[in-house]
């Protein structure tokens, strides 16, 4: 294909490619994402093309792979067009009966739709998906559509419009202005005024300039900027294109993580697609703006998502942060003005180009605008991929879009921004809480009334609670999480990651870590708890960059919420989620109804009782691995206090009675 | 009664001299037929004192001066070391024997040498005899004797 | 460079925009502690010890490091708020927890007024300041070291921590290391280095010895940094007076002078060729030279008599005449090592309890006091023997390694000796420079045999040569020990002065004239004058000679076929009556 040199022959492709697209073919949208490889989406693509072939549909029947869909729980799932049909949990022996049925004779298969637990009703549509309904997904809106290796496919959706509109209708001020009108804040986790960053860098005075995109990515759980450059590669070259011809730059790089091989693929092949498009290079789109893009690998550090550290890595150096006194908008990159945003914040720059600053505005809070790209993990029954507007409530998120909680345990907490973010609580002891911190003047009287799970989601809400929205990441935990053990394993992971180079995050995470570790093997002492603050506050004002400054934050929010937990370890030596080893027992109750499945996964022979008996536990065989309690379905095996499981299990012995005997009431128990 | 050579010696002040002198203070023993006229560098050496010198009844000269490259006044030797060859060739040419005009090079720390190139010379004067030049030089009939008496030798 | 006002607490000061607040506080007299800055490197940051609070126009305040904080208008600086100390405290109580309790850590936790750090102290010896890495990188040029891993496992070593041909032993890392971490090793097991005669271990920049003019550093280019690898140069920029140059290039300058005093002294004498003493082979055979340069204070050994075990010995040899009155090296005698070689006895039994012999073929003991010197060794017990050192041999398999036994024969108790020694001195001669001749031949003076300068007389005239104004002083001229040497050159000094006082030469009266009207022009005599006296008129198309430069050898009168030069004193008619004289 050769160089498009106007936006009018941007245009007469688009209708050239959307004229070829025929209606009365069928597509099927298969999610190729990173999270659908890993449910053997191969397998259901090999089957599919099989059959295609051999039913000599080819022509007719296109199979489309795309990016993420979001619905992560549900996969392998596809889409099948033009019906919009939504078929999860695929399999390649369904494949048959959905061509058979759905293509061919435009019938649905029912056991392929999802089954919505409310209403337990199956949904035929996305748009009708609980998960779906409350979605705003305008980053991802090609996610599950588009070929991320089709540049045809971007601009048959309408890609690079917008840059179109840019390069040969607004002059670099004007595009600055209205990302600034936008509001558009850093989705990285800073949430720094995009515009504003452009401006200065624009205005810095020496040669040449540089925009970077960070793609590093390192929250444990958060994939958002992964998928995007999976599924809409394109959307963030077209961002940074913008960014570049409003700053006034000529180079510009990617640095992606090395652990995201299908994204640096996929990204690849799109800078090489659109290089031979001409809309990367020395003269885009026939505007005479020269500019083009590099990719740089990450070495697998996760402090190198800092932007000083990222320069550093990009420049060859050992990914080290250095003080920000001097902002790298002035000085960054080689020394030279650098403007750093995230995958996401590019992605959103066509988007308020292309629709307007006042489009943009009017979605989301007062202070955050626009949407924001969450990864819903952990305990929760729709984990995946979300894009909400900004200013939704947690409580919307968790329950209506997240679908709660599985199985019949209780909302704990969630956790956002990753290890730089802080645990929130949720529900159960809010007020009780909400009043202790109305007492201690942290919110204004009146406040105390309201849940935290009915905060609405945006930058500034969640930081005075203690949290931080961050990059995306967002973690659910319920009744089986220990709270001291979560600030631990975050804490764990900065060690890590820490790159040494100062003393309070090197010293200060080491410290942490001793004391968190103590306080989960039962070795806590009364003034750790001061001790875990001193630090915290310490690391806060003293730490060079942001792993080490924002590192307290699980500790410190963990101990504003859950402080009788630390107290239990503490005092009490006891671990109420019944997580910690050192501090658990396990025993199993009178609601075991003998089916010895655990004695079957008990590694050490420590549950004996035999079929249709009460299984026991002997507590010096119990190596407290878990899984019993992983594998018991009636919630018969309790974790309790060491000392007191022996307790417990003699209880059992007295109080249990085989099935057959016990009344309707107490089975139901 | 066996024949003294009557020598006379050129020698330079700076080296040869003060050799002469060194020997002198050493006690060196030596024959006392040289009788030395003091020049400042042997360089000073005209071809013509030596030939007056030989006329006046010399037997023997011995031209001495500083070794190459030590003269006192830098190259004056070397002029010394350019005549005395053209100037013995004349001799020869004359009828003289060359070997009575030597060339010695001496400096000023070598007493022994100087006692021992005298002892040298005087002894290679009275092998080839007297010369006696003033007495056939004037004479063609004796000269002509001492040519036959010479045996045409004049190398 | 614009100009910013700014106070740091409370107190005004007026820097340069963006430098550093550390700076400023210095500037005032304030203090700020700090672990891991150091005035020539970039300032690193990394050790939080040097924390301040910053307040900028807008009343924004903040924490940041002192040490790479720019300063700009306005920015009010506290440099001991309670938020300030408490996180300086504490970020030093961290590291001393897994640190040794060295005195940079404990000295500073005094300061910050820690009496007891809370988590008591580790064992590591490395703070993890980086000073090393830094200064590796940005003075020496060398980057021979660097951090590995990361967090808590970060530490400093080489590239896969093998020796590293980058390093070049500059020891500019052990130097500024503040805990001692760091340590230069020799790398080899002799602990003393008899010949390292030089001040000390290898200094790049040293006064070469104490007495050295001028008495001023040096900067020798096989040791120095900036000559191996382009980078420090550190010197230059702590240079106060700015008066240190790399560039510096030897170069040569005509000075005019009219007298001159030859000290350029002697060398020593090689015993190596005389393999029988083992100069060279066996360990612990060493030089009169390097003997002394030991026993001085500021040498190596810091004065002390070691083996190069580094243990003292139990008994030391001298040998005296090595080289000297030998029909196989010089026939002379040295004069002066009689002399030292009894102070060195003297010397060794001062400092250690080690027996001394003293082999010798005779006690030249001629000056004042030294007959006296020479009982008072007898009376400290020292061995004389005299008989020459014949040989010196390794002590054999079953005596301890490194054990000598020097051979020879004692012929006042006519018994062949064999003496076990660890140590043996050896007494070399005093030789003429290997250029002796060539400055000889430069100066137009004489040599002798031997390569000792002549004097214009053996007993009257010892300063001076033969050549007018050319004069001599010490060993130059003969082997002479230091009263000799101070008389002889305070002669030397006074015969130059007295021909510089003067003001005026008094010309020889011998020199050339040539008759105008016998010159026929040939200029034969031009080129034959090595002092360029004779020059050419070319109006009257004759030559003439300058009087003043003239020498009077007369080359150019007997070269002269006219017979036109009258080489007065010397001219030709008086030369002739000589001859006539003589043989008459």
């Amino acid at each position: 294909m050769r160089p498009i040199v106007s936006p009018k022959e941007l245009n007469d492709l688009r209708d050239r490619l959307r004229a070829a697209h025929d209606p009365n073919h069928t597509w099927v949208q298969l999610c190729a994402g990173t999270g659908c490889l890993a449910c053997n989406c191969e397998p259901v693509a090999a089957a599919f093309r099989q059959k295609i072939h051999d039913e000599g549909l080819e022509g007719v029947v296109h199979l489309k792979l795309t990016g993420c869909h979001g619905f992560c729980e549900r996969g392998p799932l596809a889409v099948i067009q033009p019906q919009g049909i939504f078929y999860q949990r695929i399999s390649p022996d369904d494949i048959e009966a959905i061509i058979d049925q759905t293509i061919k004779h435009g019938k649905v298969v029912t056991k392929l739709l999802y089954r919505d637990p409310a209403s337990k009703t199956r949904i035929e549509k996305a748009e009708d998906i609980p998960f779906y309904k409350k979605q705003v997904r305008l980053v991802l809106r090609s996610n599950g559509h588009i070929d991320p290796t089709s540049i045809e496919d971007y601009i048959a959706f309408g890609g690079y419009s917008a840059l179109a509109k840019a390069l040969t209708t607004m002059e670099p001020e004007r595009i600055i202005d209205e990302i600034k009108r936008s509001r558009l804040r850093g989705r990285g986790g800073g949430g720094f005024p995009t515009g504003a960053k452009w401006e200065t860098c624009r205005n810095a005075k020496e040669e040449p300039k540089y925009v970077i995109c960070n793609a590093d990515e390192g929250d444990p759980g958060a994939f958002m900027d992964r998928s995007v450059l999976e599924g809409n590669p394109h959307s963030v070259i077209e961002g940074m294109i913008i960014g570049a011809y409003a700053i006034g730059s000529h180079e510009g790089y990617v640095y992606v993580r090395h652990e995201y091989p299908l994204a640096v693929k996929h990204l690849t092949i799109a800078l090489d697609q659109a290089r031979e498009l001409g809309l990367l290079g020395p003269n885009i789109l026939g505007s005479g703006f020269a500019f083009d893009i590099g990719v740089s690998r990450g070495g697998g550090a996760f402090v190198c998502g800092e932007s000083t550290a990222l320069m550093a890595s990009l420049e060859g150096k050992v990914g080290e942060p250095r003080a920000k006194y001097v902002h790298t908008v002035e000085h960054g990159l080689w020394d030279k003005p650098s403007n750093l945003n995230n995958v996401e914040t590019w992605a959103n720059v066509p988007l308020v180009i292309e629709h307007g600053a006042d489009w943009f505005a009017s979605i989301g809070t007062e202070g955050s605008k626009g949407t924001k790209v969450f990864a819903l993990t952990g305990k929760i029954c729709n984990t995946g991929l979300v894009e909400v507007p900004m200013g939704i409530t947690l409580r919307e998120i968790l329950h209506d879009i997240g679908g709660g909680v599985p199985g019949k345990k209780k909302f704990k907490a969630v956790q956002t921004g990753g290890p730089s973010g802080g645990t929130l609580i949720v529900e159960t002891r809010d007020a009780k809480i909400m009043r202790s911190m109305e007492d201690a003047g942290e919110i204004s009287p009146g406040d105390a009334v309201t849940s935290l799970l009915d905060l609405p989601v945006d930058f500034d809400e969640l930081t005075q609670a203690g949290s931080m929205m961050g990059s995306g990441g967002m973690i659910v935990m319920d009744q089986d999480s220990c709270m001291v053990d979560v600030a631990r394993y975050f804490i764990h992971f900065l060690i890590e990651e820490s790159c040494g180079k100062c003393l309070p995050c090197r010293e200060g995470l080491r410290k942490l870590h001793e004391i968190l570790e103590r306080i989960t093997k039962g070795q806590g002492a009364p003034e750790d708890i001061l001790t875990l603050q001193e630090i915290s506050e310490t690391l806060i004002d003293t730490s060079l960059c942001q792993l080490g400054g924002s590192a307290p934050n699980p500790v410190l929010s963990t101990l504003r919420y859950f402080r009788d937990e630390y107290d239990a370890h503490i005092r009490d030596k006891r671990c109420p989620a019944g997580v910690c080893r050192e501090l658990v027992g396990y025993a199993i109750t009178e609601d075991c109804v003998g089916d010895a499945k655990c004695a079957k996964v008990c590694p050490t022979g420590a549950i004996t009782g035999g079929p249709r008996n009460l299984q026991v536990i002997d507590q010096s065989k119990c190596i407290q691995c878990d899984a019993c309690y992983q594998v018991c379905t009636f919630n018969a095996i309790v974790r309790v206090k060491r000392d007191r499981a022996a307790d417990v299990q003699t209880t059992a012995r007295q109080t249990w009675k085989p099935v057959k005997e016990r009344t309707q009431a107490e089975a139901r128990a | 009664m066996s024949f003294e050579p009557n020598l006379v010696g050129f020698l330079c002040n700076w080296c040869s001299y003060t050799g002469a002198d060194l020997a002198g203070t050493a006690r060196i023993k030596y024959p006392p037929n040289l009788k030395v006229i003091r020049v400042m560098c042997s360089g000073r050496v005209d071809p013509n004192f030596i030939l007056e010198a030989l006329a006046h009844g010399a037997d023997g000269v011995l031209v001495c001066g500083c070794h190459p490259g030590d003269c006192h006044y830098v190259e004056g030797n070397y002029k010394c070391q350019r005549r005395l060859p053209i100037t013995r060739m004349l001799l020869g040419e004359m009828g003289i024997d060359p070997r009575r005009v030597r060339l010695e090079w001496v400096s000023a720390s070598e007493g022994v040498r100087f006692g021992q190139v005298v002892s040298e010379f005087t002894e290679e004067i009275r092998s080839l005899g007297p010369l006696a030049l003033q007495e056939w030089a004037f004479d063609a009939a004796a000269a002509d004797a001492q040519l036959a008496h010479q045996g045409g030798d004049h190398a | 460079m614009p100009k910013v006002n700014m106070t740091v607490d409370g107190r005004p000061i007026t820097v340069d925009e963006g430098s550093y607040v550390l700076q400023a506080a210095e500037a005032l007299g304030i203090e700020i502690p700090t672990l891991c800055f150091f005035k020539y490197v970039k300032p690193y940051a990394a050790c939080r010890i040097c924390v301040v609070e910053a307040k900028n126009k807008r009343g924004r305040t903040r924490i940041v490091t002192a040490c790479n904080y720019p300063a700009s208008e306005g920015i009010e600086i506290l440099t001991r708020t309670p938020r300030v100390m408490a996180a300086r405290k504490l970020n030093l109580e961290m590291l001393m927890s897994r640190c040794a309790p060295m005195p940079v850590l404990t000295d500073l936790a005094r300061k910050l007024g820690i009496d007891q750090p809370r988590w008591g102290t580790g064992t590591d010896m490395c703070i993890l300041c980086g000073l090393c890495v830094r200064v590796c990188d940005e003075i020496v040029g060398a980057q021979a070291i660097g951090f590995a891993s990361r967090g808590i496992e970060r530490f400093v070593t080489t590239p896969f921590e093998v020796d590293s041909d980058a390093c070049i032993l500059c020891g500019a890392c052990a130097a500024l290391c503040p805990t001692g971490h760091i340590r230069m090793e020799e790398a080899s097991d002799r602990e003393v280095v008899h010949s390292e005669i030089t001040l000390g271990p290898n200094a790049a920049i040293s006064v070469p010895f104490r007495q050295a003019v001028p008495n001023a550093p040096r900067i020798d280019p096989e040791f120095c940094v900036h000559f191996r690898t382009g980078g420090c140069k550190v010197c230059a920029s702590v240079c106060p007076k700015e008066c240190i140059s790399h560039d510096d290039v030897e170069r040569f300058e005509e000075v005019e002078v009219g007298t001159v005093v030859l000290a350029t002294g002697y060398q020593d004498f090689d015993p190596t060729p005389f393999k029988q003493y083992g100069y060279g082979r066996l360990p612990n055979v060493i030089t009169s030279m390097e003997f002394e340069r030991m026993n001085n204070a500021a040498g190596s050994t810091g004065g002390k008599i070691l083996l190069e075990n580094g243990k003292e010995p139990r008994a030391i040899a001298i040998l005296h005449c090595i080289g000297s009155r030998d029909e196989n090296a010089h026939p002379y005698c040295s004069r002066v090592c009689c002399m030292y070689a009894l102070k060195f006895a003297h010397l060794v039994k001062e400092k250690t309890s080690a027996e001394v012999y003293q082999l010798y073929i005779d006690l030249r003991a001629f000056g004042k006091g030294y007959e006296e010197f020479f009982h008072r060794i007898l009376e400290e017990g020292v061995n004389v023997i005299r008989g020459k050192g014949a040989e010196v041999v390794s002590a054999g398999r079953d005596c301890q390694e490194g054990s000598l036994i020097v051979r020879c024969e004692d012929t006042l108790a006519a018994k062949f000796r064999e003496i076990p020694v660890d140590m043996v001195v050896l007494c070399t001669a005093l030789e003429a420079n290997r250029d002796a001749k060539d400055v000889a031949r430069r100066f137009g003076i004489s040599v002798g045999a031997d390569g000792w300068f002549i004097e214009r007389h053996p007993k009257l005239g010892p300063v001076s040569t033969t050549t007018d104004g050319i004069f001599l002083a010490g060993v130059c001229q003969s082997p002479k020990d230091i009263p000799d040497t101070v008389a002889q050159g305070s002669g030397a000094a006074a015969h130059a002065m007295s021909l510089m006082i003067r003001g005026e030469v008094e010309m020889d009266g011998a020199y050339a004239v040539i008759d105008d009207e016998v010159c026929s022009g040939c200029r034969l005599c031009n080129d034959l004058c090595p002092y360029s006296a004779i020059g050419f008129d070319e109006t009257k198309k004759t030559s003439s000679v300058n009087p003043a430069l003239c020498k009077a050898c007369g080359t150019c009168a007997a070269g002269c076929p006219s017979g036109a030069i009258r080489a007065l004193h010397f001219a030709d008619d008086q030369i002739y009556a000589e001859i006539e004289g003589i043989l008459s």
